[in-house]
């Protein structure tokens, strides 16, 4: 080992009695300032492995629930499990968020609805499959009109967490676990990882129409009064005979207690 | 053996004259036509009414002071029979310690299921009316907003008849 200059371990060793003048040991037992100085400030690594790190430690789920499944998931938002410490933030936009947590059963209606989040997720997108309901459609499966059999039918999946509703441990070892995966992706692999489409699109020739809900329920002209046929069908407007059965079941009521 | 005397029981049971209740004599001297059915296992009086004389039927019931409607619901009779519209009507007052209750049944035939309906009386039977169209195809005439509740709104078919099929959907079918 040569030692060039500056202070080096083996100077402290000149004043020793056991070593003669112009002696020096070639291999002192004390660490060499320069490797240990490298060693402790510079990281060697790859791209691949810094992206993948600091894509799993800040994953976003997206806040989404639709059945019991996401009871247990608000459990792992609160204090007790608190998810903060994965680096899990809940976001209530799909622009920013990076994972969706599929909790609870997903019916036809809902479906285009997930579709549609999904697609505006930021890829790449990560979903898990939370509880039996959106792995096979769990206890609706045996007759269910609309119950969708499985949100791997629309949506491709990353981790499956199997459960009636799984315990917010459960989601933990799933987070893990998409986080080991997420760990061994690599940017030049990205190309296979676009997710195919699993469900039937076609390319529409949108209408704009005006919304439906206009905040106006209530207030809708057909909620004034009931249609004439109706009203001609009962003789006279509802209350007026409502009031007028009321006089005469009050009557009733009097001759009732009359005659008791 | 059993069976019979099982037969025999049961045809006791319906062709004993079922007593009418308070309500049912009430509404019988003031001239609204139903029939009484047999009281349910908590002793509440049931009505069947004809379709066509549920409004005043129901506005005489409202009057005797029948002012909430606790709840509407249908249900399908069984294969090739009626449609069945069920409304659970109490009295509701300040303090009220077991409240008079009464159910009203209109069946329905099957082909052409129309019933006027009580939103004008109740405004709860708005949901839940628009639940039963969904449910079974039960026209309520008159109501303000009749539309599909819960299936969407392009869906065929009535999913609780005991006579619908399952679409067999890419979705609906089962995952193993």
């Amino acid at each position: 080992m040569v030692i060039s200059s500056g202070k080096r371990p083996g100077d402290n060793l000149a004043n020793n009695p056991l070593i003669n003048p112009g002696e020096r040991i070639m291999n002192p037992a004390a660490g060499g300032g320069v490797t240990q100085d490298l060693s402790e400030n510079i990281i060697l690594t790859t791209v691949d492995d810094l992206y993948n790190w600091t894509r799993l430690s800040s994953l976003f789920p997206l806040l989404y629930g639709t059945a019991c499944c996401f009871i247990e998931f608000a459990a792992l938002l609160g204090s007790r499990f608190d998810f903060d410490r994965f680096g899990l933030a809940p976001r209530a936009s799909p622009r920013q968020a990076d994972l969706i947590i599929v909790a609870g059963t997903v019916t036809m209606k809902m479906a285009p609805a997930l579709v549609r989040l999904y697609e505006q997720m930021p890829k790449p997108a990560y979903v898990i499959a939370m509880g039996a309901c959106t792995i096979t459609g769990g206890m609706f499966s045996a007759d269910s009109p609309t119950a969708l059999r499985g949100v791997d039918k629309i949506i491709p999946v990353d981790v499956y967490i199997p459960g009636c509703p799984p315990r917010p441990e459960a989601i933990f070892d799933a987070v893990i676990k998409l986080r080991k995966k997420i760990a061994n992706e690599s940017m030049q692999e990205r190309g296979e990882f676009i997710s195919t489409h699993r469900f039937y699109t076609r390319s529409h020739e949108m209408k704009t129409v005006a919304p439906i809900l206009t905040g106006e329920y209530l207030a809708s002209g057909t909620r004034d009064m009931p249609p004439k046929e109706l009203m001609q069908a009962m003789g006279m407007p509802v209350e007026k005979t409502a009031d007028a059965k009321l006089e005469g079941a009050k009557a009733t009521a009097d001759k009732q207690e009359d005659k008791a | 053996m059993a069976d019979k005397e099982k037969e025999n029981a049961s045809d006791a049971a319906e062709s004993a004259i079922i007593e009418a209740g308070e309500v049912s004599t009430w509404l019988t001297e003031q001239g609204f036509g139903h029939e009484a059915m047999e009281r349910d296992h908590l002793g509440i009086e049931i009505l069947k009414v004809e379709p066509q004389f549920l409004l005043p039927f129901a506005t005489a019931l409202y009057a005797y002071g029948f002012n909430y409607l606790r709840c509407q619901s249908a249900y399908d009779a069984g294969p090739g029979k009626e449609l069945v519209s069920v409304y659970d009507l109490t009295k509701l007052t300040d303090d009220a310690d077991a409240p008079a209750e009464v159910r009203i049944k209109v069946f329905l035939p099957r082909e052409n299921p129309t019933i006027p309906s009580v939103y004008w009386i109740w405004k709860a039977a708005d949901w839940q009316e628009r639940e039963c169209y969904d449910m079974f195809g039960i026209t309520y005439e008159g109501h303000p907003n009749l539309k599909r509740l819960l299936m969407p709104e392009d869906w065929e078919g009535w999913p609780l008849r005991k006579d619908y099929i399952s679409p067999d959907f890419y979705e609906l079918q089962d995952a193993y």
